[in-house]
């Protein structure tokens, strides 16, 4: 019914819109909302070339099923690196975060 | 033909060797391997004038150097009446001198490094005048002039020596510039540097051949102190007496009259070239001796009397004279040697170089007294010592050549020479006593060289002289390919140049031994501006200074600030600055913004993407 | 719900035409939600349309026959993650600034560079060539044999992401703890 390009499509939009974000996002949250956007538009890859390649296993969902584990498991950390360093500086504006310059 | 010519110039190499690695172990020991190696030479030389007393030349390469297409440069010995000559003079003036510098130079710290450098003077001086080409030849004539460099300057710790020794270097350096492209000239007409071989070249006399022989003469004005490359010869005095009595007086100021004769054939050629040679030769030796009347200096006295001979000996070769130019320089040799040794006790016992505070030395040095006036004699030109026959030969020569204003100048320089010379004898040794008690004569050692040389230069005139039927000339003539020129006796000339000479001593008799130096007094007062020229040597230093010295430094100056400040400092500040924008423009990507190191990374992927795509290879990383 | 497609079906709509239309309809709201993630000002919102985001994802899951893991994305995604992330916002956000500019200075290199990636991936979608469109394959997956395929075969996987959450538990704790004094 619905074509696989379609879908592909889809999760190719939601990942160049996940990307941007990323980019351009001044408060580290904001960065990280875009991140779990991008993991979700490979995601909806995984399942789409698991439904469409016949005779899986379901190892497509259990990917997906993984990468939802670890990216919590990243969320979490990073947030807690966020609380960090809010508390240290007050701020979460990617701008003033800036130790690394030279 | 036994082959040990070349074996001349090497013993004193050796001796040069040895006493410049070893010697300060050896301290005295060097002299004596110094003299050895000269009395070595003097036997070597004698058994080769005997082979050459027939008038053979002998003449042969011993080492060959270097090879190209069409020539090859070698080292090789001739040995033709001329270097024989030059040999004997050399080799018996150098042993002599150097028996005197054993006692003059006994205290001095650095001893064995003189004999080192003489032994290397030695050799060069003895090479020199046995090399058959060009090349060898100059490259003798450089040594000779280095080590006049290093004996002029030895003792160093003088600045005047020091600076005397540079403006030695480098006037006759500006001699031998010329003297290089002469021979680089011939080279490229003829093809060759061989003596023997350029002298078949006679028929090719054009206008280049004549500007080889001035080019030529350009640097034997420089080594032989002619006008106007003469300025360095009065300042050498600097160096020690032994030095000024051999090289400055005997041997290296005779290698350019040396090389006119050797390359006489090409002068004799281009007439123009010739007529410098001879006029050039005139005037220096006038100038020099105007300026030598009113010197006070004992040494410069001499150096200055030097000069005026050289110029004598340059006119004697420029009006055609091959024999008698030579014939002056052997007997010259023997006379101001003699000159400069007995100068050397003279200064040495009177403790000043001036000669108005020295005064009757002659009841206290005997020999060397009787030496000096045998040797001033000599040079003066009075009969029968052998300065008489030399000179008068030179005379008679510019007298039948043609050259009357040439022969007038002679004349008066004649008289003149005579004058200082004789002022030079009363005023050291017969004037007022005023010098210290316990002065005496020197050891044996200082006054038996000059004992030899006396005989020398009392004996060596009567080879050229009608007594020996012109032995010397018929020795000279008989190698080379010269017309032998018949030589006459002209009593009258002899006579007349007999009084000329009388004429200038009495003269000097009359000023400074009869009124007792008044007379002279109220003679500088009205002549003063004459007397400061001359006694300011014509200015002549001063005008150089301004004219080229200081120049030369100004620009010198100048060259250094714009290299070190501009050049080298600006190289290493525009490394720094590249450096320093090179960086900054890296810096400016480290921002510290996570969202520019995103952004970073994603181009590179992108441009990854792209060139995978458009199928573009880059080298191993195909993906 | 099947009888609304029953009643559909009996109009003359078939049922693949629902399907279709719904899902395009369900994938644009979607993209529209996610736009807004990047572009609101009130950061509260953003939160929100994250969790709108995540839900429409779940529904396409749904379209593609995942139905257990659409539920789990509900659940943990929507449930969990974006109620963390409306912690952190509330602990780290002053009040007064939720309204300030939340986009930095790249905004137009980015637009530039991401719109041509995204050219770029549609391109390279389009022209690849894909399987036929199926029904839902015979061999539907179902929740038993997804556990039996993640309990026998993909075991160590799984045993290793305990491990990273375990991990990520302690580093958690570790990083946000507040200093003692």
């Amino acid at each position: 019914m619905i074509p696989e390009s379609h879908f592909l499509i889809l999760g190719a939009i939601l990942f160049s819109i996940g990307l941007f974000g990323a980019l351009t996002q001044r408060s580290i949250i904001g960065i990280l909302m875009s991140i779990e956007l991008i993991l979700n538009a490979a995601c909806i890859n995984f399942v789409v070339f698991d439904k469409f390649l016949g005779n899986s296993d379901g190892l497509g969902q259990i990917f997906v099923l993984l990468v939802i584990a670890i990216a919590a498991a990243t969320l979490v950390v990073g947030l807690a690196l966020v609380i960090a360093v809010y508390r240290s500086s007050k701020t979460v504006s990617a701008e003033d975060i800036n130790l690394m310059k030279w | 033909m036994v082959k040990y010519i070349h074996l001349i110039p090497l013993f004193p190499f050796l001796a040069f060797a040895i006493n410049i690695v070893f010697g300060r172990r050896l301290k005295k020991i060097s002299a004596l391997l110094a003299i050895s190696a000269c009395v070595i030479s003097f036997v070597l030389s004698v058994l080769t004038f005997l082979s050459c007393a027939n008038g053979n030349t002998i003449s042969y390469t011993f080492i060959k150097w270097l090879d190209f297409k069409n020539t090859s440069l070698d080292f090789g010995v001739m040995a033709d009446p001329l270097s024989c000559m030059m040999l004997l003079v050399v080799s018996i003036v150098g042993i002599l001198v150097q028996i005197y510098s054993v006692s003059y130079m006994r205290n001095d710290t650095r001893f064995s490094r003189y004999f080192a450098y003489i032994s290397l003077f030695m050799a060069s001086m003895l090479a020199l005048v046995l090399a058959d080409n060009f090349i060898m030849f100059y490259i003798c004539w450089e040594a000779v002039g280095l080590c006049s460099y290093l004996l002029i300057s030895f003792w160093f710790e003088r600045a005047s020596a020091a600076k005397a020794g540079l403006k030695a270097f480098i006037t006759t350096r500006i001699g031998d510039t010329g003297l290089f492209i002469g021979i680089l000239i011939l080279f490229s007409l003829t093809g060759t540097f061989n003596f023997n071989a350029l002298a078949q070249h006679t028929s090719g006399n054009g206008a280049m051949f004549g500007v080889a022989a001035v080019l030529i003469f350009c640097g034997a004005a420089g080594k032989s102190a002619q006008f106007p490359l003469h300025v360095w010869l009065p300042d050498a005095m600097e160096g020690p007496t032994p030095v000024s009595a051999l090289i400055h007086a005997a041997t290296m100021v005779a290698a350019g009259v040396y090389l006119i004769a050797r390359v006489f054939w090409l002068f004799l050629g281009n007439q123009p070239a010739l007529m410098l040679v001879a006029c050039i030769g005139a005037a220096t030796a006038f100038f020099a001796a105007s300026i030598a009347t009113v010197q006070n200096d004992l040494k410069k006295i001499l150096a200055y009397s030097t000069i005026s001979q050289l110029g004598f000996m340059m006119m004697g070769l420029g009006v055609g004279g091959y024999s008698e130019g030579t014939f002056h320089l052997m007997t010259h040799a023997f006379g101001k040697a003699l000159l400069f040794l007995c100068a050397g006790n003279v200064i040495h016992t009177a403790r000043t170089l001036d000669i108005r505070r020295m005064g009757g030395l002659f009841s206290k040095l005997k020999i060397t007294g009787i030496t000096f006036i045998i040797a001033g004699s000599s040079i003066s030109g009075l009969p029968p010592f052998s300065g008489f026959w030399s000179k008068d030969d030179i005379i008679l020569e510019t007298l039948h050549s043609g050259h009357p204003f040439l022969f007038s100048l002679s004349i008066i320089t004649s008289l003149l020479t005579a004058f200082y010379i004789f002022r030079m004898i009363f005023l050291v040794f017969f004037a007022k006593a005023c010098l210290p008690e316990h002065a005496k004569e020197s050891l044996s050692a200082l006054t038996w060289p000059l004992i030899i040389l006396a005989f020398f230069a009392v004996f060596a005139g009567f080879l050229g002289s009608p007594f020996m039927n012109y032995a010397f000339q018929k020795f000279f003539y008989s190698g080379g390919g010269h017309a032998l020129v018949v030589t006459n006796s002209d009593y009258f000339m002899m006579v007349f140049l007999a009084c000329v000479s009388l004429a200038g001593i009495l003269v000097a008799y009359s000023f400074y031994v009869l009124n007792n130096k008044i007379l002279p007094l109220p003679l500088r007062a009205k002549f003063s501006g004459l007397y400061n020229i001359l006694y300011n040597k014509y200015y002549l230093d001063e005008i150089y200074e301004f004219l080229f010295i200081k120049p030369c430094l100004r620009i010198a100056n100048a060259v250094l600030k714009f290299d070190a400040n501009f050049v080298i400092e600006g190289t290493v500040n525009i490394i720094t600055r590249a450096v320093s924008i090179f960086s900054r423009l890296l810096r400016a990507a480290q921002t510290g913004f996570i969202s520019n190191y995103l952004l970073a990374a994603l181009l590179g992927v992108l441009f990854m993407v792209v060139i995978k795509s458009a199928g573009i290879k880059i080298c191993v990383f195909q993906f | 719900m099947s009888g609304l497609i029953q009643q559909l079906n009996n109009i003359g709509i078939p049922q693949e035409n629902i399907i279709k239309v719904t899902f395009y309809l369900i994938a644009a709201v979607t993209c529209f939600f996610a736009l807004r993630i990047v572009i609101s000002r009130n950061v509260f919102h953003r939160a929100l349309f994250l969790a709108l985001t995540l839900i429409g994802v779940a529904c396409v899951y749904l379209y593609l026959g995942a139905e257990y893991l659409a539920v789990m994305q509900i659940l943990i995604y929507v449930g969990a993650i974006v109620a963390l992330f409306v912690f952190v916002i509330m602990l780290t956000t002053k009040i007064q600034n939720r309204a300030i500019r939340q986009l930095n200075s790249q905004v137009l290199i980015s637009v530039v560079v991401t719109s041509a990636l995204l050219c770029l991936l549609i391109s390279i979608i389009r022209t690849s060539p894909w399987h036929k469109p199926v029904l839902p394959p015979a061999g539907l997956l179902n929740i038993s044999q997804l556990g039996r395929s993640l309990a026998l075969n993909y075991v160590l996987p799984f045993e290793v992401v305990s491990l990273i959450l375990l991990a990520a538990l302690v580093g958690a704790i570790a990083i946000g703890k507040a200093k003692k004094e």
